[in-house]
Parts: C-alpha cells; sequence; structure tokens
C-alpha cells in the first residue's frame, strides 16, 4: 500500500512537472534583435524551470491585426511586443492590460519617460529601448564630413550625384531614403515650421510648412536631381550599402546592417533647414511589452508579469545595447560603460534630443494614412504642394471621424429586426414542405444521394455560409475601433454611407475595369496559345507543361516577385527597356496609372493558363472532319476559325470566362502585393482591396462589411443574368 | 510557312513572358548576402553561391515547416476529394427538391470576398479551441475547396452515359458499389483535378494559416517563408530560395497532370 501511494505521488509530482506554464510572446524584432532575443529567453528559462517561453515573430502590421482577432477571440499571447503606436488602439479596445495595476505605480520611475508612455492617465507598455527614430546616415569614404544644413545637403548631394560612365544613368546617388513613406518625411515638416499634430492628438496639416516640405522633396528630386525618382526602403539600403550612395536618411535599426556589409559609415543629424534655422525632428518612439488581458490562469499572469520584468531589466537590457545597439530604456543601464563608451549610442541621444515623442493615440494612423495618401498623390504630380495640404487635413479630419464614430442604433435597427424575424420566419414557412421533404429524403428512395451529400455540406454550412450570415449582421452593426468588445445592431447606415460615397463608384468603376481587362486577354491569350499549340506545334505535352508554369506558382511568390521585377532602378523590365530597347526608364511603383498596369499585367500572367487549358480541352474535342469538310469547302483559315472554333469553343469557354471574372473581380493578393497596399496614395485600388483596408488597418470593420455584402449583391445579379442570357441563347 | 513562323515566334515569345519571373527568382536565390538588386541581367553571375539553399536546411526550420505543410495538404486533399466526389455524384445523379438551389448557391459562395470571412472563422474557431491546431485548417481548407470542386466534378461525372450504371444495378450492385467500382475509376481525369486544387489551395494559403496557426511548431512553408521578410529587413536571398522549393512540388504535379487537366477541366462543359 505504502508502495503505491509512493508511486502515485512520484506520478503526480512528475505530472505536475511535466505541465510546464507555456508564455507566449508576439513580436516584431528585425533578425538580429530575434537572436539576441532567443539567447535571453533560453537564460530565462534556466532561471524559470517551471516557465517555458515561446516567443513568435510577426510583422509589424499582421502583428497588429493578428492581435487584434486573437484577442477578440479571448486568446492571444500572454505578451504582445511592438512599437509605441499600437498602445492606443490596443488601450481604446480594451485588449490589454494597464501595468499600474499588477507593477505598482513606482515601478515606472527607473525608465526612460519616452520609454513608459501613459495613454488615458496609465501605463500599457514598458520599452526596453528608446529610439527608432531616423537620422542622416553618410558613406565616409564618398563623403567625409556631413552636410550641416539643408543648402550644404543640395550642394554635397549635387556633387556626390554621379554618372561615371556617361550613359545618362546616376551611377551614384548624392541621397537615398524611402521618402514615399511619411514616416521618413516627417521629421522635415516641423523643420519648416509646424507640427503635424496639435496637442497630441489633431491633425494639423494644412499648413505652410506640410506644403514648403513637399515642395522641398520635390525639388530634391525634380530641380536638384539628388535622390532616385523611384527609392523604397529595400532600394535605398542596397544602394547604400553598394557604395553607390553617400548619404542616406534611416534609423538606428540599420546600423547592424551596415557594419555587415562593411560600409564605413557615420551619423548626424537631419541637416538643418537653411531657411527657417530648425533641426527637423525624428520621432523618437519605444518599442515595448504589453500584457494580454486574457490570461489562462493567475499563474500565467504571474509568469507573464515576471517574463515581462525580466525583458526590461537592467542586464537584458545591456545585452541588447552590446549585441545589436540600441538605447537602453532602463536609466541604470543607460549609466553603464557599455552604453557611455558607444559612439554612435552617444551621437544618437544627441539626435534625440531634437527629436519629438511619437504620438500613441489611435488616431495618428488615420493621419499617417490620409498624409501618405496625400503626399503620394503630390510625388506622382496630380496635385500641387498646398492642394496636397490642404486635402490632407480635410481627410484626416474625415478619417479620425469615422474611425472614432460610435453609431447609436436608430429606428433602422428596430425595422432591421423586424426584418430579420421577419426573413426567418418567412424562410421558415416557405421552405417548411422543402424541410419536411429534407427530412423525409432521408428515408425515402434517394436517401442515397442525401448522405453522398451531407458531409460535404455541413463542412460547406460551417465554413462558408455561416460566417457569411455573420458577416451580414456585422455589416448592421457598429462594430469598430470603439466598440470591439461589445457592438450592436445599428441598422442601415453603412449601407447608406457606402452608397452616398462617390468614392465607392469610381471605385466599382476600376474594378470593372480590372476585370474587363484582366479577363479579356486571360481568354483572348488562352484561346490563341491553345490554338496555335494544338494546330501548330510538335511536343504539344512540353508547350503545354511550360506554359501552365504561372498557375502552378503560389500567388504570393508571384506577386512579390513581379514588385521586384517592376523596381525602377533594379527590376529587370526597366533594365531590358534602357539596355536594350533604348527608352527610358518607367517609374512603374510611384504612378497611379502605371502602378494599376503592373498589377494588370501581373495579374494577366498568373490568369492566362487556367484559360488556355480550358481552351484546350474545348479544341481537342472538335472533330477534325469538321476541318476537312470546310477545307474541301475552300473555307479560309479564318472562316474556319470563325465558323467552326469559335462557336464551338464558346460553350466551354463562357462558364470559365464567368468563374474567372468573379475570381478576377474579388482578387485581393495581387492588387494588394504587387501595389503595397494600394499605393501610390490609395489609387490603385479596386473595390475588395479598399474592404481590406477599412477593415483591418481602419478598424471600420461594419462598413467592410457593408461593403462585402454589396459586392457579392453586385456579383450574383450579374451572374445571374449571365446564366439567364447563356440559357436562353442555348434554348433558342 | 509565314503563319508557321509567326506561331513559333509568338509561342517563344509567352514561354520567356511565363519563365521569366521563375529564372529571376532562381537568380536571386543564387546571389550571395546582399541581395537581389543588381542592374545586370545575369542569372548565374560570378559571385553565385548556392549558400541560400544550405543556410535554409540548416539555421532555419525549413524542414519542419515542409513536414507540418504535406501534413495539412495530405489530408486536407484526401478529405477534399472524398467530399466533392460524394456530393457531386448525388448532385449529378439524383433530382431532389432543393438541386437547383443548391448548385446555384455553390456558386454564389464564390462570389463573396473571401477575406471578410476572416473575422468569423476566427470568433468560431477559438469557441471551438481550434486555435493552434491543424484540425482548425482541415477544416476549412477542404471545405473553401468545396464548391469550385463539386461543380467541377458534377460537370464530369453528367459525361459518364448512365448505361453502365444501369447493366451494374440490374445485376444486383448496391449503390455504394456502383460508385466506387464504377464510377470512380473512369473519373480519374476530374479526381485528379480536385485533388490538384484541393492541394493547391492548402499549400499556398497564407492569410488564414497565419491567423490559426499562433505557434512557430506548427507553422507552414508559407507563414515560415514570410518570417525571412522582417519589417525593414528582408532576406531576400533565403526568402527566394525557399519560394522556389515550395513552388517545386506544385510544379511537377502540374506538369505530371497537365494531360489530366485538359480533359478533366473541359469535359464537362464540351458534352454536358
Amino acid at each position: 500500500m505504502r508502495y503505491y501511494l509512493f508511486l502515485l505521488i512520484t506520478l503526480c509530482s512528475m505530472a505536475a512537472h511535466a505541465e510546464k506554464l507555456r508564455i507566449h510572446v508576439w513580436h516584431q524584432m528585425i533578425y538580429g534583435h530575434r537572436q539576441v532575443l532567443a539567447e535571453v529567453l533560453k537564460e530565462f528559462e534556466k532561471q524559470n524551470p517551471d516557465i517555458t517561453v515561446q516567443a513568435t515573430y510577426r510583422e509589424t502590421e499582421e502583428l497588429r491585426s493578428g492581435y487584434q482577432s486573437a484577442a477578440m477571440g479571448g486568446s492571444g499571447p500572454e505578451l504582445v511586443y511592438g512599437p509605441s503606436d499600437q498602445i492606443g488602439p490596443f488601450a481604446t479596445m480594451g485588449i490589454i492590460r494597464p501595468l499600474d495595476e499588477v507593477l505598482g505605480v513606482d515601478y515606472f520611475k527607473q525608465f526612460d519617460p519616452l520609454a513608459a508612455p501613459t495613454f488615458n492617465g496609465k501605463h500599457f507598455a514598458i520599452g526596453d529601448a528608446v529610439g527608432n527614430h531616423l537620422m542622416l546616415i553618410y558613406n565616409k569614404k564618398l563623403l567625409p564630413v556631413p552636410p550641416k544644413n539643408s543648402d550644404e545637403l543640395i550642394e554635397m548631394g549635387k556633387k556626390a550625384t554621379i554618372d561615371k560612365n556617361g550613359d545618362g544613368r546616376v551611377d551614384q546617388w548624392g541621397l537615398v531614403f524611402n521618402y514615399t513613406e511619411p514616416f521618413f518625411f516627417a521629421p522635415f515638416i516641423p523643420a519648416f515650421g509646424d507640427d503635424f499634430i496639435k496637442d497630441d492628438v489633431k491633425p494639423n496639416l494644412n499648413t505652410p510648412a506640410l506644403a514648403n516640405t513637399f515642395q522641398f522633396i520635390l525639388d530634391m528630386r525634380d530641380k536638384y536631381k539628388i535622390i532616385p525618382k523611384e527609392c523604397d526602403y529595400e532600394t535605398a539600403n542596397a544602394l547604400f550599402k553598394d557604395n553607390k550612395a553617400a548619404m542616406l536618411i534611416n534609423g538606428d535599426w540599420s546600423w547592424g546592417d551596415y557594419k555587415e556589409a562593411k560600409v564605413d559609415f557615420g551619423i548626424a543629424r537631419i541637416p538643418m533647414i537653411s531657411g527657417t534655422g530648425k533641426w527637423p525632428a525624428s520621432l523618437v518612439g519605444t518599442k515595448g511589452y504589453s500584457l494580454n488581458v486574457n490570461m489562462k490562469s493567475p499563474q500565467h499572469q504571474e509568469a507573464a508579469v515576471k517574463l515581462l520584468m525580466y525583458l526590461t531589466s537592467t542586464p537584458v537590457q545591456l545585452q541588447f545595447a552590446e549585441k545589436v545597439g540600441i538605447l537602453p530604456s532602463n536609466l541604470d543601464a543607460r549609466d553603464s560603460d557599455i552604453v557611455k563608451n558607444n559612439p554612435l549610442l552617444k551621437i544618437s541621444a544627441d539626435i534625440m534630443e531634437v527629436g519629438h515623442p511619437m504620438p500613441i493615440v489611435p488616431e495618428v494612423r488615420a493621419i499617417w494614412d490620409s498624409l501618405r495618401i496625400q503626399y503620394q498623390k503630390v510625388l506622382a504630380g496630380s496635385l500641387t504642394p498646398q492642394a496636397g495640404a490642404q486635402g490632407a487635413q480635410v481627410l484626416a479630419e474625415k478619417q479620425i471621424a469615422e474611425m472614432n464614430e460610435v453609431l447609436k442604433p436608430d429606428a433602422g435597427a428596430y425595422v432591421l429586426k423586424a426584418i430579420f424575424a421577419l426573413v426567418i420566419l418567412g424562410g421558415i414557412w416557405m421552405s417548411r414542405k422543402s424541410l419536411v421533404a429534407f427530412v423525409k429524403g432521408f428515408q425515402g428512395p434517394n436517401r442515397f444521394a442525401y448522405y453522398m451529400m451531407l458531409p460535404a455540406f455541413i463542412g460547406i454550412f460551417a465554413v462558408i455560409v455561416y460566417p457569411f450570415f455573420y458577416n451580414i449582421a456585422i455589416s448592421f452593426s457598429n462594430f469598430s475601433l470603439r466598440t470591439f468588445q461589445d457592438w450592436s445592431l445599428v441598422g442601415f447606415t453603412h449601407y447608406v454611407n457606402a452608397f452616398s460615397d462617390p468614392k465607392f463608384y469610381s471605385l466599382f468603376l476600376k474594378t470593372v475595369i480590372w476585370t474587363v481587362v484582366n479577363v479579356f486577354f486571360h481568354v483572348t491569350l488562352g484561346v490563341f496559345l491553345a490554338v496555335i499549340i494544338n494546330q501548330v506545334m510538335p511536343f504539344q505535352g512540353f508547350w503545354r507543361a511550360l506554359l501552365i508554369i504561372p498557375w502552378a506558382v503560389p500567388q504570393y511568390i508571384t506577386a512579390l516577385t513581379w514588385r521586384a521585377m517592376f523596381n525602377q532602378e533594379y527590376g529587370p523590365i526597366n533594365i531590358v527597356l534602357q539596355k536594350f530597347l533604348h527608352l527610358s526608364p518607367i517609374q512603374w511603383l510611384s504612378q497611379p496609372t502605371t502602378a494599376f498596369a503592373a498589377c494588370i499585367i501581373t495579374n494577366v500572367w498568373l490568369g492566362f493558363p487556367f484559360m488556355m487549358i480550358v481552351a484546350l480541352g474545348g479544341l481537342q474535342s472538335i472533330s477534325h472532319s469538321l476541318y476537312e469538310a470546310a477545307r474541301l469547302d475552300g473555307a479560309t483559315s479564318w472562316q474556319r476559325f470563325r465558323h467552326i472554333t469559335w462557336p464551338l469553343l464558346m460553350p466551354v469557354m463562357v462558364p470559365a470566362a464567368l468563374l474567372g471574372s468573379i475570381w478576377t473581380f474579388n482578387n485581393l493578393n495581387v492588387i494588394w502585393l504587387v501595389s503595397n497596399s494600394g499605393e501610390p496614395g490609395d489609387q490603385t485600388h479596386i473595390l475588395v482591396s479598399y474592404v481590406y483596408k477599412a477593415a483591418f488597418n481602419l478598424y471600420r470593420y461594419g462598413y467592410a462589411a457593408a461593403v462585402s455584402v454589396i459586392i457579392f449583391l453586385i456579383l450574383v445579379i450579374w451572374g445571374l443574368g449571365m446564366l439567364k442570357s447563356q440559357y436562353q441563347k442555348e434554348t433558342k | 510557312m509565314v503563319k508557321r513562323l509567326l506561331a513559333w515566334v509568338s509561342i517563344l515569345l509567352f514561354a520567356v513572358f511565363s519563365l521569366y519571373p521563375i529564372v529571376y527568382v532562381i537568380s536571386v536565390s543564387l546571389r550571395g548576402d546582399n541581395a537581389f538588386q543588381t542592374q545586370s541581367l545575369e542569372i548565374v553571375g560570378p559571385n553565385s553561391t548556392l549558400k541560400n539553399f544550405v543556410s535554409l536546411f540548416t539555421e532555419t526550420d525549413f524542414l519542419l515547416w515542409l513536414k507540418n505543410s504535406l501534413i495539412i495538404s495530405g489530408v486536407t486533399t484526401f478529405a477534399g476529394v472524398a467530399l466533392a466526389s460524394c456530393s457531386a455524384y448525388a448532385l449529378s445523379r439524383y433530382r431532389f427538391r432543393g438541386r437547383n438551389m443548391m448548385l446555384f448557391s455553390l456558386l454564389t459562395t464564390q462570389m463573396f470576398p473571401a477575406t471578410m470571412l476572416m473575422l468569423p472563422f476566427f470568433i468560431i474557431l477559438s469557441q471551438l479551441h481550434l486555435i493552434d491546431s491543424f484540425w482548425g485548417l482541415f477544416i476549412i481548407y477542404s471545405s473553401t475547396a468545396l464548391p469550385f470542386c463539386i461543380w467541377q466534378m458534377k460537370a464530369y461525372y453528367d459525361t459518364i452515359p448512365r448505361e453502365l450504371e444501369e447493366a451494374a444495378l440490374l445485376d444486383g450492385c448496391s449503390r455504394w458499389m456502383i460508385f466506387t467500382k464504377i464510377i470512380l475509376p473512369v473519373s480519374s481525369p476530374a479526381l485528379v483535378i480536385t485533388a490538384l486544387f484541393s492541394f493547391m489551395s492548402s499549400w499556398s494559403e497564407y492569410v488564414i494559416a497565419a491567423v490559426v496557426l499562433q505557434d512557430p511548431q506548427l507553422y507552414t512553408l508559407p507563414l515560415g517563408l514570410r518570417s525571412f521578410q522582417a519589417s525593414l529587413a528582408t532576406q531576400w536571398g533565403l526568402y527566394a530560395a525557399g519560394a522556389l522549393i515550395v513552388s517545386i512540388p506544385v510544379l511537377i504535379l502540374f506538369i505530371s497532370i497537365s494531360r489530366y487537366l485538359v480533359s478533366g477541366l473541359t469535359m464537362g462543359s464540351v458534352k454536358g
């Protein structure tokens, strides 16, 4: 007996031991930082043998949306790590916890105030580093001393912009940076006289300062020609690493990269604007840890807090500082020799002095978005700087209002509930005979058919039909940023808004153009190639397999590949245009029309093989005797195509084209990935990508659901019409 | 003669058009450390190296992702083919109340923007505790590809003469035996296509997997590849090498069954 008891106790303790607490952390650290994180977590697990930590990397945007949905579903990681500007939205949604309750008010005093930002008077995150700010990084080999003011910047930039071999192409640039992104351009705005956000919340965009900043960038690009016509982050980075750019504006996170590439670089403040005598103010932020409101148990909470304190503690911060060169947020850590003797960190701290703290309220997202849209329009030449600044203010105010809107149920809500009830009752009443027949069917003569279908339809119901109705409910609700936890049905507002917005109609028009152009090319190219393969080519199987390739490659890989191929500086498309056709390079991705064209080209590439295969199948089913008879009658090849091939191919191509149009109409991937979520200036959106953005970037779930229901209705009505006319043709 | 020449020229042009992006990815994957940026059009440059492929297998969890993806795609394909072939048979051979309605509603499921189903998916799955489990993905993947697959299979079954079955019925075969012994074997082109679509829908799906799978031990290939792309510093070499390896199984699959593809995709609509 005692023996058994002993065994039992051992087993229990083993089981208890086996059940370690598992704490999840989601973060968005870049590659080098991730490795340090892995090391310090290993150390933490050694110190706390009862806890295991699971660190998961997520790209910034994905971390945001993924965490939102996870927390809403009542789960998610215990700790979430990210830039401070996600605190505002998360706290507003009520999915992260105030830390004051668990850590005590005095805990935060050991940190740089920048690293312990408050939102509505409470701390929601602790930063492990301060910085994330932009600076001028210069290549010492090409430029021994950095410019002090903007006049010098332009002078030095002009000197450093060189066409070495005289082929009309610049081989070395004066300045490069990801200038189409507002974050990289924002430091200049206050230097021209005015902040772009007032009192931490209000957009202040319709100012001469903003217009002058727009003009300044345009001048650098068009008048002084010291920055490339098109330059994204990757391009700027590559040019600088290849010693093909004298100066670069980038943040403290990038140093490691340049050290590894063995660039001899120095850092300095972004040059003072000569006209105003003010320094550009980089946004200084923090990245830090927040606590999920959903905890599996008090033990999890305790372990998560322990981990949070560990990750922001002095030794861990020093380890990061030493290995990847971040500026610690812990004041003790900042006093250590590791930090004090690091020349980069010293200059960095000096640059931060003229910096501004990064605002964390959710409204900032709308301000960035409006700024980006208008700025890219100005860069593409479709707006003057003044009009751009004015428009940005209007747009930002509108977006903030939409984002903060909390709809109250109006009379529509009652009408709606009544309609819902009526529809459900009516549906049951109308289909009562069918329902009875359905239930009886399981015993009737057709029961075999019922059992055969049942599993598939349960699946379809669970995965498509039920979520679909869920979405319809959301489309009538006030589900958005401020009602994340408790939304309710409010009425028809979103539908009214959608239909009264002129943007909806222009997007619809663009979607129709997108669909028609794409499907036209898919079908014509498909039929053309199929005819050739079927009639002319030897080794049919070989050609068929070769031309099928675009269809086989996963779409997200394709889209990103084409985006790289359209790159103005490095993309093979422009290189071919220049080298072999002697044309000037096309700025594919920074002009709305060419960017849209780039999306179409990509999608044509993706879609023609499907139509080709369908057409091949159709062609092979046409009997040869028809052609022989026609030949005997002396029909030309065009006549044979027109009177035999085409009419016999139609019944195959029409359903395929119908399905193809539906897929193209709803194709989010290509637009989203090729144009980098609608760039430039939100002008490449089609309806679905616009819906996606409204829901997942601007928190307007209700509105997005309403527009997607409208998309659905458009397609159903159109599809019904097509089917009907096809049916009539066939019965004639 | 001129026509023949034109045909050759245009087919070669299109071969380049369809192959080039792949060649481009190969070339990026072979470049050394710094990246996809070069202004030369060479595919294999002087600095080319297989380093990226080596580190893909030695330094990352690529094999783990591969295993996960194979499990998920395998189960999805099997379930998809089983469900689609059964229900399509019923829709093809039997006339019952609500049949047309069902066929049409299958088509309409393609008309709703799929991304908007994400939110409800997530809420449902977390209520069923299927987050961070392959089961959630099995259910979603095998069901989302179903409408297209059912249509496809039904169109194919419609072309199989009923006389085949009637003879067997007279011989005393059960319906299930007729289905498995007679119908399925002659439907191989359509089955292959259904399998292909089910496989593809899970092999390259990213958005849903990103929400459902939160534990890196469960990552699929697309999720793993995506982790090479940090917000501001993409490891292009690794990404390209991974992208190639992800595409290869699908490419082989497509090429080896392209013969079936032609008959499977169109038989139904031609004769039906």
